[in-house]
C-alpha cells in the first residue's frame, strides 16, 4: 500500500491562536479521501499546509513520498480552493493556458488539454467569455477544470460543488468517480455528507485541529447500529434487562430506541422482550448515516 | 526563470485585460497635448509682446523662458512616472493575496522568489518604459517648438529612472508586507516624507540651518526620490540658470549640484536591499 500523504503530528498556530492541533493522518494512493469536520476544525488549514500555502509550526508530512513543498511534487498536484476567485478580467481559455503554463506544461499539450478539460467540466463553448461574467457555478466549474489540467496523481478539492446546483453536483460525483478509475487520489474537504457518503472511500474526522476517528466509510458506518422496538408494554425490569445487550438512547410508554455495534445484537433483543412475556411488535435496526456519525462525533468532542 | 518571464508576462496581460494600459495612455496624451498647446502660446505671447515693443527675440532671449517651461514639464513627467510606478505596483501581490488569486498560483510549481521578481519584472517593465517614453516627448517634443534643448537629457532621464525604479521596489515590498489601502497609504505618506525633506533641505540651505540641512540629508538617504529629481534637474538648467541657483541657493523644486557618485551607488544598493525584503518577506509568509 503507497500512502499518497502522510502527516504526523501536524501542528500550525498563528500568533499563538492554535488552528491545527496535532494531526496525524494518512490518505492511500488512489483512494477517495473525504476530511470531515466542523467549521474551524483546521480542516482548510491542513490543505494550506500540505500545499505549501501555510508553513506548519511543527510536525511532519510528506505528499507523494516528498517533504511538502517539493516542486516536482507541486507538478502533480491539482488544487480547487474552497473561496474559488481567479483573475476575471480573463477568458477561460487564457485562465487555463496561464495555469497550465505554470505547472510547466508545453503550448501542444495545453492545446489539446485544454478542450479536454473544458468538456470534462462541461465549459466548452464558453471558454472564450471573461470569467467575469461566468455564473458562480461556472466560475467553480472553471476552477475544477484548472486543478485537472495537469493530470494531477492528488487532486485537493476544498468544497468543490459549494456554488453548483443538484445537477452540477451529480456532474462533479461523475468526474470524481472518473478520477478514481485513473488512479487519481483525491482529499475531499466537504460539508456535504451525503455527497462524502457517495463517493468517499476512507474519511476522517477532525475536530479542533485533532483527527478524532478515521478509517474506511462502510466500516464507520457499520459499527453503530440503532434499533428501535415497540413492545407491549414496557417494564423498567424489561428496560433495564435490554440495557445490558445495548445501550438505551430513549424510550417511551411502549418505545425503546436502542443503540448496538453489531447487528448480532439483533436476535438477542428479541429474545429478551420475547422471553419477557411483554410481546413485540415491531423491531426495526436502521443504520446511522454519516451525519449522525459526524454529529455524534464532534458533540462528544465539544462537550 | 522560464516562471519568472512567465509572471512577467502575466502582469503585462493584466494590463491590457483590465485596459490599464490604454487608459495610461490616453491621459498620457490628453497631458502632451495640453503641455505643448500651452508652450505653444506662451511662446507665441512672447515673440507678439516684443513686436508691440518693437523687438525681436533672439534665440539666447529665449533660452531662460525655454528652459524654465521644459523643466517645469519634466519635473510633472517625473511626478507622473513615480505615481504611475507607485500605483500600478500597489496591489501587485497584496491584490492577489486580498481576492484570493494567490491560493491558485502558488501551490503551482513555481518558487515564491520566482513570483515576486516576476512581478517586479512585469511592473518595471511596464512603467520604466512610459516613463523614457514620456520624457522622450516632452524633451524633444518642446525642441522641434522652441528650438531648445537640456545639456544633457539621457543623464537626466537615467535619475529619473532609477527613483521610480526605487519608488516601484518599495511599493513592492509595502505590497507584499501589507493589504493594497495600507500598501498606498504608507507609500504616499513615504513619499510625502521625502519630498518634504527635499524641501526642509532647501529651507536649511537658504537660511543656513545645520538642522533642517541634516534633516534633509537624512531624509534624502531613506527617501532618495525628491534628492533624485534634483539631481536629474541639474542636467536639464542650461549654464545660466544654474549659475543663478548657486547665488540664490533653496529652490525647493530643483538642485544645482550634480549628485555624488557615493550617493548614487548607495540608491543602488538600498533598492537591491528593499528587493531582497521584500523576496524575504514574501517567502515566509502565510497565505
Amino acid at each position: 500500500m503507497t500512502l499518497a500523504i502522510q502527516t504526523l503530528n501536524l501542528r500550525k498556530a498563528f500568533n499563538g491562536r492554535v488552528a491545527v492541533e496535532d494531526l496525524s493522518l494518512e490518505v492511500r494512493a488512489g483512494e477517495v479521501f473525504g476530511f470531515l469536520g466542523p467549521n474551524g476544525a483546521g480542516k482548510t488549514t491542513t490543505v494550506k499546509m500540505l500545499l505549501g500555502l501555510t508553513y506548519p509550526t511543527s510536525g511532519q508530512a510528506t505528499l507523494l513520498g516528498k517533504p511538502l513543498g517539493s516542486l516536482e511534487t507541486r507538478r502533480q498536484l491539482g488544487f480547487l480552493p474552497e473561496l474559488f476567485r481567479f483573475h476575471d478580467w480573463m477568458t477561460g481559455k487564457e485562465f487555463l493556458r496561464f495555469h497550465g503554463q505554470l505547472c510547466g506544461m508545453p503550448a501542444s499539450a495545453l492545446q489539446r488539454r485544454i478542450p479536454e478539460v473544458l468538456e470534462l467540466v462541461g465549459l466548452l463553448g464558453r471558454e472564450n467569455e471573461r470569467i467575469k461574467g461566468y455564473s458562480k457555478g461556472m466560475q467553480q466549474r472553471i476552477g475544477l477544470a484548472q486543478a485537472l489540467l495537469n493530470h494531477p496523481r492528488v487532486v485537493f478539492l476544498d468544497e468543490p460543488t459549494s456554488a453548483l446546483d443538484p445537477i452540477g453536483r451529480r456532474e462533479v460525483r461523475e468526474i470524481i468517480r472518473h478520477l478514481k478509475a485513473e488512479g487519481t487520489t483525491i482529499f475531499l474537504n466537504s460539508h456535504l455528507l451525503s455527497e462524502v457518503e457517495l463517493t468517499c472511500d476512507r474519511v476522517a474526522f477532525v475536530d479542533k485541529g485533532r483527527v478524532v476517528r478515521s478509517g474506511a466509510l462502510k466500516e464507520l458506518l457499520r459499527e453503530r447500529l440503532e434499533v428501535e422496538l415497540r413492545v407491549g408494554a414496557l417494564n423498567p425490569e424489561l428496560l433495564s434487562e435490554l440495557g445490558r445487550h445495548a445501550r438505551v438512547l430513549h424510550h417511551g410508554p411502549d418505545t425503546v430506541l436502542l443503540e448496538t455495534e453489531s447487528e448480532d445484537v439483533l436476535p438477542i433483543l428479541a429474545q429478551t422482550v420475547v422471553n419477557s412475556g411483554a410481546g413485540l411488535f415491531s423491531l426495526s435496526p436502521r443504520k446511522i448515516s454519516l451525519e449522525d456519525l459526524f454529529v455524534k462525533l464532534v458533540s462528544k468532542e465539544s462537550s | 526563470m522560464r516562471n519568472l518571464l512567465l509572471i512577467a508576462q502575466f502582469t503585462w496581460q493584466e494590463a491590457l485585460g483590465r485596459r490599464l494600459l490604454w487608459a495610461i495612455i490616453l491621459l498620457t496624451l490628453v497631458f502632451l497635448f495640453f503641455y505643448f498647446l500651452g508652450l505653444n502660446f506662451l511662446l507665441d505671447s512672447f515673440e507678439r509682446r516684443a513686436a508691440q515693443l518693437g523687438r525681436e527675440l533672439s534665440p539666447e532671449q529665449m533660452v531662460v523662458p525655454s528652459a524654465v517651461l521644459v523643466l517645469m514639464g519634466m519635473y510633472i513627467v517625473n511626478f507622473l512616472g513615480s505615481l504611475t510606478g507607485v500605483f500600478t505596483t500597489i496591489a501587485s501581490i497584496s491584490g492577489e493575496v486580498d481576492s484570493g488569486t494567490l491560493q491558485s498560483i502558488l501551490p503551482k510549481p513555481i518558487r515564491r522568489w520566482e513570483f515576486v521578481l516576476g512581478k517586479w519584472l512585469g511592473h518595471l517593465s511596464l512603467a520604466l518604459p512610459y516613463l523614457l517614453l514620456l520624457s522622450l516627448a516632452l524633451v524633444y517634443g518642446s525642441y522641434i517648438l522652441t528650438g531648445y534643448l537640456p545639456p544633457n537629457p539621457p543623464a537626466a532621464m537615467a535619475l529619473m529612472l532609477l527613483s521610480v525604479l526605487f519608488l516601484l521596489t518599495l511599493t513592492l515590498l509595502g505590497s507584499s508586507l501589507f493589504s493594497t489601502l495600507t500598501t498606498g497609504v504608507v507609500m504616499f505618506m513615504i513619499y510625502g516624507l521625502g519630498w518634504i525633506g527635499g524641501i526642509l533641505a532647501s529651507v536649511g540651505a537658504f537660511t543656513n540651518t545645520p538642522t533642517l540641512k541634516r534633516l534633509g540629508e537624512i531624509s534624502s538617504y531613506l527617501v532618495p526620490s525628491d534628492q533624485l529629481w534634483r539631481g536629474a534637474s541639474v542636467f536639464l538648467q542650461p549654464e545660466i540658470m544654474l549659475g543663478a541657483q548657486d547665488s540664490a541657493r533653496g529652490n525647493p523644486f530643483v538642485g544645482s549640484e550634480p549628485l555624488a557618485t557615493g550617493y548614487l551607488l548607495w540608491v543602488a544598493a538600498y533598492t537591491m536591499l528593499v528587493l531582497v525584503a521584500a523576496v524575504w518577506v514574501f517567502r515566509r509568509r502565510d497565505f
